[in-house]
């Protein structure tokens, strides 16, 4: 290595832990600018409220799970607070933490999206897990796995697929997609002198996303399918899908 | 011939689309001077998702009650919702035909595995409270949980619908006690013709949120 790089290196190498660590001391502690917050006993608006802390009180953050967040005073008291609640409170430089519930604009601004899918691949039961990753606001690539469930056979299929939504603004946001990938078939066990094959597939289909609330939305979705087999003739299959996701 | 064509066509177009831009340059009259803020909440350690092994008994329809273990994981998304994958696996015995009859087996070994998966929903019911001493109390949550997924089954792939309801005793912030009942439900023509089998699975088991 280059001496000029190893320098460098050791530099970042020193600077970069410290760097974090100050990071994480003056940005987990939190002071109440409102006349109180609540702190709950557990993670859950049922809870009972046994503590409140008044305005000008400094707490400090724990941890997060779903909306709640687990906050400790200096006193050591251990309470629940709601994520709105903690993201009116300010850190050390007075500014607004900035906590939220997810909503509509974190569904329109979304990276990850997972999610599962029940319907119709040509007749027979199909199920789909899928996950996807947002590179643009309007482009995402998608990987899927798809089984189906036949009378004379089962299919298992792994895709790929490109995603474009025209509005990603919109709480009704429809999609069109295309995609590849492989089919595996296999014939049910009761039939004789048939084999597994396995075939390559293309997809075209369209569908809708809807928000619905939190991080959940609704996915509805037709995609007609290419079955690129040995034989003379391709087979073609429609399918319908209607599914739950949700958003990271 | 053509080329030449192309270049003409593309100069023009180069030209018509050049034009327009120069012309509308904007004029800067006053320099912005925003100090942006960014709105970037702490990062915190967010716990939103659990994993763990159950055991338990699985009663498999026109075979006998077994041994049956595997694996879950969640994704929390809100108090009320969470994201779930299964796995799980038991293995068949004989028939009570076969056991009755002494003949020879209706099934190899390999395919008395039973092996199940799916991806569900669950529902947190009825989110509670245990009062353990005076000074603790636990979170609880009874759950509804449905789904959909595969059974790998007496050499065949068989769609199942899996419902259930279970409980969840968190001992302390990470660590959770569970008590599942689900009944996977799927159609099966193994025996000749269609016939819609219910097993029923009960299983205890711990898991833990990271």
């Amino acid at each position: 290595m280059h001496p000029v790089l190893q320098l460098f290196t050791l530099i970042a190498l020193l600077l970069i832990p410290q760097a974090a660590l100050a990071d994480a001391e003056s940005l987990r502690e939190s002071h109440v600018v409102e006349a109180y917050i609540e702190l709950h006993t557990h993670p859950g608006r049922n809870y009972p409220v046994f503590y409140v802390a008044e305005r000008g009180e400094s707490i400090e953050l724990l941890k997060r799970r779903t909306d709640w967040i687990k906050v400790r005073n200096v006193r050591g008291i251990e309470g629940w607070v709601h994520v709105d609640a903690i993201g009116r409170t300010v850190d050390d430089r007075g500014e607004v933490l900035g906590f939220t519930t997810p909503d509509q604009d974190d569904f329109n601004t979304r990276d990850w999206e997972l999610g599962i899918m029940l319907g119709d691949l040509d007749g027979s039961d199909a199920i789909t897990g899928y996950g996807a990753y947002h590179f643009t606001r309007n482009l995402s690539v998608e990987a899927a796995y798809t089984e189906n469930y036949g009378d004379f056979s089962d299919g298992k299929m792994f895709t790929g697929s490109i995603v474009h939504q025209m509005f990603p603004q919109w709480r009704y946001s429809p999609f069109f997609t295309i995609g590849g990938g492989t089919r595996e078939t296999n014939p049910r066990s009761t039939l004789v002198d048939t084999e597994d094959r396995s075939d390559g597939v293309a997809s075209v289909g369209a569908g809708i996303r809807i928000y619905l609330t939190g991080r959940l939305m609704l996915r509805l979705q037709y995609k007609h399918y290419v079955v690129m087999t040995d034989r003379d003739d391709d087979e073609e299959a429609g399918e319908w899908k209607l599914g739950i996701s949700a958003f990271y | 011939m053509e080329t030449g064509y192309k270049r003409v066509l593309l100069g023009l177009c180069l030209t018509l689309g050049v034009l327009p831009a120069l012309a509308q340059e904007p004029i800067q009259v006053i320099e912005p001077e925003l100090d942006r803020r960014e709105f970037e909440p702490p990062a915190i350690d967010s716990e939103n998702f659990e994993v763990g092994l159950f055991v338990g008994m699985i009663s498999i329809d026109d075979f006998a009650s077994e041994p049956v273990y595997g694996l879950r994981a969640a994704w929390h998304l809100s108090e009320d919702f969470f994201f779930e994958a299964n796995l799980g696996m038991a293995e068949a015995d004989l028939t009570s035909y076969e056991k009755l009859s002494g003949g020879a087996p209706l099934f190899e070994d390999s395919e008395r595995d039973y092996q199940f998966y799916n991806l569900s929903v669950g529902w947190n019911l009825l989110p509670g409270e245990i009062y353990f001493s005076e000074t603790r109390a636990f979170k609880s949550d009874l759950y509804l949980i449905g789904g959909v997924g595969g059974t790998d089954f007496l050499g065949d792939t068989w769609f199942t619908a899996t419902v259930g309801i279970g409980y969840r005793l968190l001992i302390n912030d990470w660590i959770a006690l569970r008590m599942d009942v689900r009944d996977h439900i799927f159609d099966r023509d193994t025996f000749g013709e269609d016939e819609t089998t219910q097993n029923i699975e009960w299983s205890t088991g711990v898991t833990f949120f990271f």
